[in-house]
């Protein structure tokens, strides 16, 4: 039988991230048609985009996607926000006026030779507001499968009249309420109702896609921000159904694993978690108290569990971090079975030659923002991996080719749509919607 | 009449009809070998939500994770954190540390679509069962591995197992959230286990789409860490323009404000509206309309100035003390605009449950099991008009559907299961 050094040098060459830009691309041929704006919607069709589907982005002429300008000035870099990147790879940047019947026709024509549509507005408003809702884009496109995120969902008492951004979803879903220690809520740092949604939201479009692999039937596939998180509570619900009891609060503690939590070192924190018996036992001799393991205070985990237990070996462990850096408690810790990790901030993370191999830490050059470095894809896919080919662009960078490409029309029609306000680009010098000020190129015909 | 997007949507999509629907991927065998492993079992779970035909294989003393939940609630003995995500499956057992285990996992590979696992990398190869060895099996099978570092890179050899703090913490999720002068916090659930799976079953149906055009399987290799750190929005490239690191800012935000938690007269409460329209309907609501021409507050650029953000929080604050989260939520459900202001109550599980919207969509469902009693099960996330996702019941104990799949799949009938279990390569109590 191979031995276990074969294994992983066969899943490198397997995996080799040299060769992603030679290998074909999983989603390659279907085009994805985003109509939204912020995370939850881009990020959407943005996940597609990664796996290789075709996405043209469609934003509103003039200032575009409100996550353009989103930060402080610290975030505004080459006359964009840094926050706008993240969701927007890749893509052919269209602007449509979709309050002209002009701009509303051209979706139609758009949504005809489309796989998936993403939207992420109010629900009902692209049909009441624009006449291009499901209902009518199934009429030109019955293959279609239409993707609508939103914070409460499509119907239900919530579903009128209350906007949701990540935030809500974290407070009205009950995940703030198992988040953290103490009265004062915690607001988790990153917009995950949007990003969690997000992928579901990409995962139920695959889902559809497979059906219409099968059928040819096209659907619509809703997925609800407060919706995501309620999914992602593991027993919250069952808890509460069972004991009438809310879940307490257990900060960086678990109600399962113990030992389990963040520690200070000098240069940092580090998290540690001994989950089983045996990796408890490890950790015991680790730092230096191999009799704890025989101890009828930790010797089991359920036993582990009791809080003042839990304590004690939170300020066991914690004394012995406080003399080590990260990187000398996580290297013990490993080599001692145990698991344990830096709290990596973003340094860390350009600096770990493990994740710039696996490519999650993604360098790439683009024509217009010179030097990027990103999160890559996060699933590695063998023999379809998924890539960031270029940067997001100004608002209808790519106009004239996705009209003329995929619709057909020729310069003088466009120059009309032009002259009509129907379609438009940036507003010149508006800032997170123009180019760069070194730009000197032409956009895309 | 036409009936209204609304009503027709919600007809569209009535969680009382979903039964009478079609599932998306009903032609798909998934064998289920997480062990131990949170982010591969819901990965199956996912799919088999989406119609999935799931075959959970357990050593014969059950997955290590059926002991996961917490002390105080353990109906059948079964912790609650299995029981609540370990639904629609087969489950069976086999001892794939044995030759005629391997033997029936290898014929249960052949035929399968989709095979996920959560073992340390390296482990099932070892044992002859990785992917490398079924690929001849089965070209094309689609082979999801859930791990903390990966099956390759420099890390991947000798890593420990996989534990939701560790990779909220390589992310960087863990760093960027709570104070600034306190240690990082967790989210509360094992939330890169759910991302993971996210992650892992995207990759997966996006591989079975490819293989509709080269008759190709592949690997796919997902880490729960990598899964959250897709999620951190500009943390990477805020580093690689402007070297500034991204840390905790409690209640406040670096992007957008307001955008942040508010103590009400009832308890708490989130609030936000950071564009001019948006900011400005909180203004007009708090009565304040001044507030929105202060140039400290004018625009989002000036609204997320540190000491702007705290400035305008306490006037924020000052107001909202002396109302309940219901009495503002009216205020803004009565805003004509222009602008909109995303209001809501920080709610404990307890009162999320207590509110008919989620029931009326199906979020929730009781399920009286013949096993384990009464149990509240939270339901898909996914509506989809055509081919919804649904729960079809909830765990069954290992082994429970032993005697079912090895009939089905091998023609192995009551002498040969018994045998089976007799060499303990099945479970050894035979359970109806």
């Amino acid at each position: 039988m191979a031995a276990v050094e074969d294994y992983f040098a066969w899943t490198a060459q397997l995996f080799d991230p040299e060769r992603i830009h030679e290998k074909p691309e999983a989603l390659h041929g279907l085009r994805v048609l985003d109509l939204s704006v912020l995370y939850f919607g881009p990020a959407t069709a943005d996940f597609l985009g990664e796996l290789g589907a075709e996405v043209i982005k469609v934003e509103m002429p003039g200032h575009g996607d409100v996550t353009r300008i989103l930060g402080t000035a610290s975030f505004l870099w080459k006359n964009v926000s840094v926050a706008f990147f993240a969701a927007n790879h890749s893509k052919y940047h269209v602007g449509i006026d979709m309050h002209q019947a002009a701009g509303q026709e051209l979706i139609r024509q758009l949504a005809a030779r489309s796989d998936i549509v993403i939207e992420n507005f109010k629900a009902g408003t692209l049909e009441e507001k624009f006449g291009i809702g499901y209902r009518q884009l199934r009429e030109v496109n019955p293959r279609l499968v239409y993707v609508a995120n939103t914070g409460f969902g499509q119907w239900g008492p919530f579903s009128r009249g209350r906007a949701s951004y990540d935030g809500l979803a974290q407070a009205v879903s009950g995940l703030t309420s198992i988040t953290g220690e103490g009265e004062v809520p915690t607001k988790i740092g990153n917009y995950l109702g949007d990003w969690f949604g997000a992928s579901m939201a990409a995962l139920g479009a695959l889902a559809a896609l497979r059906w219409r692999d099968r059928t040819g039937e096209g659907q619509f596939v809703e997925m609800a921000q407060c919706e995501g998180l309620v999914r992602a509570m593991d027993w919250t619900w069952l808890y509460a159904g069972l004991t009438g009891r809310d879940r307490e609060k257990t900060g960086n503690g678990d109600h399962v694993f113990s030992p389990s939590g963040v520690y200070r070192c000098p240069d940092g924190y580090v998290a540690v978690v001994a989950g089983t018996d045996r990796e408890f036992r490890a950790l015991c001799r680790l730092i230096g108290r191999p009799a704890l393991a025989r101890d009828r205070r930790f010797a089991t985990r359920a036993a582990r569990l009791d809080k003042g237990h839990a304590r004690e070996l939170d300020r066991l462990i914690a004394g012995w971090c406080a003399g080590r850096t990260r990187a000398q408690v996580e290297a013990a810790a490993r080599k001692a079975g145990v698991a344990a990790a830096p709290v990596m901030t973003a340094k860390d993370q350009l600096e770990s030659a493990h994740l710039c191999a696996r490519r999650t830490v993604w360098n790439y050059e683009d024509p217009m923002y010179g030097s990027m470095t990103e999160c890559g894809p996060a699933p590695k896919l063998s023999a379809t991996p998924a890539r960031i080919k270029w940067a997001g662009k100004p608002v209808g960078f790519h106009n004239e080719l996705v009209l003329k490409r995929v619709l057909g029309l020729d310069d003088a029609r466009i120059a009309e749509l032009y002259a009509a306000k129907a379609i438009g680009r940036w507003t010149e010098g508006r800032r997170g919607a123009a180019p760069p000020d070194t730009w000197k190129g032409e956009p895309l015909t | 009449m036409r009936p209204s997007w609304a009503e027709w949507i919600r007809a569209a999509e009535d969680p009382a009809r979903v039964a009478d629907k079609p599932e998306a991927l009903d032609d798909l065998l998934v064998l289920d070998l997480s062990h131990g492993h949170y982010g591969a079992l819901l990965t199956a779970t996912y799919l088999a939500e989406l119609g999935a035909e799931v075959i959970k294989v357990e050593p014969p003393g059950g997955d290590p994770a059926r002991e996961w939940g917490p002390a105080d609630a353990r109906p059948q003995g079964e912790g609650l954190a299995f029981l609540a995500e370990a639904r629609n499956r087969y489950h069976v057992t086999l001892d794939v540390t044995r030759r005629d285990g391997r033997r029936l996992l290898k014929g249960l590979a052949a035929r399968a679509d989709i095979l996920i696992e959560g073992f340390a990398p390296g482990y099932l190869d070892r044992l002859g069962l990785g992917y490398r060895q079924l690929v001849p099996l089965n070209p094309r099978l689609v082979y999801v591995a859930c791990s903390a570092d990966g099956h390759w890179g420099p890390r991947a050899k000798g890593q420990p197992a996989e534990y939701d703090l560790i990779d909220q913490a390589l992310s960087g999720l863990l760093h960027i959230t709570g104070n600034p002068d306190e240690p990082p916090v967790k989210v509360g659930s094992w939330i890169s286990a759910y991302a993971q799976a996210a992650w892992a079953t995207v990759g997966a149906l996006a591989a079975i789409h490819w293989r509709e055009r080269s008759g190709r399987g592949q690997m796919v290799d997902v880490t729960g860490a990598e899964a959250l750190m897709r999620y951190l929005e500009y943390t990477v490239l805020l580093y690689h323009a402007s070297g500034e690191i991204r840390g905790r800012t409690g209640l406040y935000e670096l992007a957008v404000f307001p955008y942040t938690f508010l103590r009400v007269k009832d308890g708490w409460a989130f609030i936000a509206g950071y564009t001019d329209p948006n900011f400005g309907a909180i203004c007009r609501i708090m009565g304040r309309p001044e507030l929105a021409r202060d140039p400290r507050f004018d625009t989002t650029l000036e609204r997320t100035e540190p000491a702007n953000e705290v400035a305008l929080r306490d006037e924020i604050q000052r107001w909202a003390i002396d109302y309940t989260a219901d009495e503002i939520l009216a205020k803004v459900l009565a805003d004509p605009g222009p602008g909109v202001v995303v209001f809501g109550p920080m709610n404990p599980p307890s009162r999320t449950l207590g509110e008919a919207h989620w029931w009326e969509r199906g979020c929730f469902k009781r399920v009286a099991d013949a096993i384990y009693g009464d149990l509240l099960l939270h339901m898909p996330a996914w509506r989809m008009t055509r081919t919804p996702p649904r729960l079809k019941w909830p765990c069954r104990p290992a082994g429970y559907h032993d005697a079912h799949v090895l009939q089905r799949y091998f023609g192995l009938g009551p002498g040969q299961l018994a045998e089976l279990r007799r060499k303990r390569v099945i479970r050894d109590e035979e359970i109806r």
